[in-house]
């Protein structure tokens, strides 16, 4: 069904799509908070001028805490965070959508990756989601339902669009051969390319970059990020540096979902009545 | 896969017990501990380091406030109304990331639309309760900080359900709300009694030294928790979506 470029229907019940969940027995229909809303409704927390996200200067009492705090406290879990990625992430529902993601990974064994994902690798980057990565051993070990939520790497790694940040390619290419192999599972939670100065709405599902229209990485944006950061992604740079590594030898047709389907994945957001529950003894 | 499904399809990700197993895999090799190391001498890592501060609390699900987890966050201040949080399982190395919180003031809350408020939570009774904590944080050193933090606000999605056993991050993402003075919002004194333990302080000595702590003379103001009004949570539902069609780039 064709539908005008851009447009949402309000009630988010496009015509043609199965719904993987029914969920109304509150009767209020769906919520207008669905991920992929074009845009919430105007607030200055979505103006293009304002600052973002809005508030006063950091007060000197807070800066204290954070030092005393930062002289006392272990921090383990965020000591964990050993390497900074950056790539172009696409949104599930909307494939033009797409942005620079910068990744700060932390290993939790050989087989799974946990990211804090910033919108750039500045002290004033905005947390705006968290991806989950596993090997395909992992991956295959997945129900169906839930590989359709996640994504391949392979052609992000060898196109040279995920790229350890300064890291030499010598060190860094057994590491992002293993990663070609890996799926990832992306919820961005605050949209900032769409201007939004606040986190708003609902966590929307993201996907890689992949060979084929429309899930290709748009060259300004790979161009804007390899100048940034002295990355060479062309064909003569990173392409070439990695045209050896190994393509996995197949990639579960669960994963990528929209390039079968047709279909992206929105979240929404649904009243739910609360479960009833023995009282407590 | 709703975020509310009971339980996920029994796979090697689901069939972990309760909280405690670690995700499957193999450990890590030398080589990956190699190109960490290296990785970190040479970037900046910048964003990580403005993670300043530990806090330890406890949530509940939104859609189930029968659910309640201990929740560490790892907090970093943007400016002195918007703070962003990394939230982990634990405080130890091997914390799993479970999700994302938001935390702004009153002010930046009462911006956000009606529809938008009902997705964010009051901190006040988790303040003065003495279940937000800040690990080994002096306590006049945290004091001007709790006074603000009363009358916050925050919005957090749980991308990982540690607690009914998941091994991997399965599912939708989990709307989770703050614990209330609402008998259905208390957190579970089993559990407060756990977290007391381990870090050897009192959560009713907290309660009591923090008498001070101003209340917000309206502590559920627009739609901040929503549901303790309403007894409806928020369930969060993954659904596909035909793709939007735009004109061939030029």
């Amino acid at each position: 069904m064709s539908r005008e470029p851009d447009m949402i229907d309000k009630n988010h019940h496009a015509p043609g799509t199965t719904q993987c969940l029914v969920r109304s027995e509150v009767g209020l229909g769906r919520s207008k908070m669905s991920s992929s809303d074009q845009n919430p409704a105007a607030t200055p927390a979505s103006g293009p001028d304002e600052p973002s996200p809005p508030g006063r200067p950091t007060a000197v009492s807070s800066q204290v805490l954070d030092m005393g705090a930062q002289l006392v406290q272990a921090l383990k879990p965020v000591r964990q965070m050993k390497q900074h990625a950056c790539s172009i992430a696409l949104y599930a529902h909307d494939l033009h959508r797409q942005m620079e993601v910068h990744h700060f990974v932390s290993r939790l064994n050989q087989d799974v990756l946990q990211c804090a994902v910033y919108d750039s690798d500045k002290p004033s980057a905005r947390l705006i989601g968290v991806e989950y990565i596993v090997s395909d051993t992992i991956f295959e070990g997945l129900p169906p339902d839930e590989q359709r939520l996640w994504h391949s790497h392979a052609y992000e790694v060898k196109a040279g669009l995920w790229t350890d940040v300064a890291v030499p390619e010598a060190l860094q290419s057994s590491e992002m051969a293993s990663l070609a192999k890996t799926y990832g599972k992306f919820w961005c939670t605050w949209q900032v390319d769409r201007g939004d100065a606040l986190p708003l709405g609902v966590p929307a599902l993201m996907v890689s970059p992949q060979a084929a229209e429309p899930g290709r990485a748009r060259a300004e944006l790979v161009r804007r990020r390899d100048e940034r950061y002295g990355v060479d992604s062309s064909a003569g740079g990173l392409k070439a540096a990695r045209v050896e590594m190994d393509e996995p030898e197949w990639i579960n047709p669960n994963a990528d979902y929209w390039r079968l389907h047709r279909k992206g994945f929105a979240v929404d957001v649904v009243p739910a009545e609360m479960k009833r529950h023995a009282p407590f003894p | 896969m709703a975020s509310s499904d009971g339980k996920p399809l029994p796979t090697p990700a689901s069939a972990g017990g309760a909280g405690g197993a670690a995700p499957p895999g193999q450990p890590t090799t030398v080589a990956s501990k190699v190109l960490d190391m290296g990785a970190a001498a040479m970037q900046f890592l910048r964003p990580v380091k403005q993670v300043k501060q530990h806090v330890c609390t406890f949530a509940l699900y939104a859609h189930d406030p029968k659910r309640q987890v201990e929740t560490h966050h790892y907090v970093s201040r943007l400016n002195q109304d918007f703070l962003q949080c990394a939230v982990y399982d634990s405080d130890r190395a091997d914390a799993r990331l479970i999700g994302v919180e938001y935390i702004v003031s009153r002010k930046i809350f009462e911006s956000l639309p009606a529809e938008e408020q009902r997705l964010w939570h009051s901190h006040a009774h988790e303040i003065k309760s003495g279940l937000w904590t800040s690990p080994h944080v002096p306590t006049p050193l945290e004091k001007a900080e709790l006074d603000h933090l009363a009358t916050t606000f925050g919005k957090f999605w749980c991308t990982w359900q540690v607690d009914r056993g998941d091994r991997l991050p399965l599912g939708a993402p989990a709307l989770m709300v703050s614990p209330q003075a609402d008998p259905a919002a208390t957190v579970r004194p089993d559990l407060v009694r756990k977290r007391d333990d381990r870090y050897g302080f009192s959560t009713e000595e907290l309660r009591a030294a923090r008498f001070d702590v101003e209340a917000p003379a309206e502590e559920h103001p627009g739609k901040a928790d929503y549901w303790l009004r309403h007894r409806k949570g928020f369930a969060v539902d993954v659904v596909p979506h035909e793709m939007k069609r735009h004109a061939p780039f030029p």
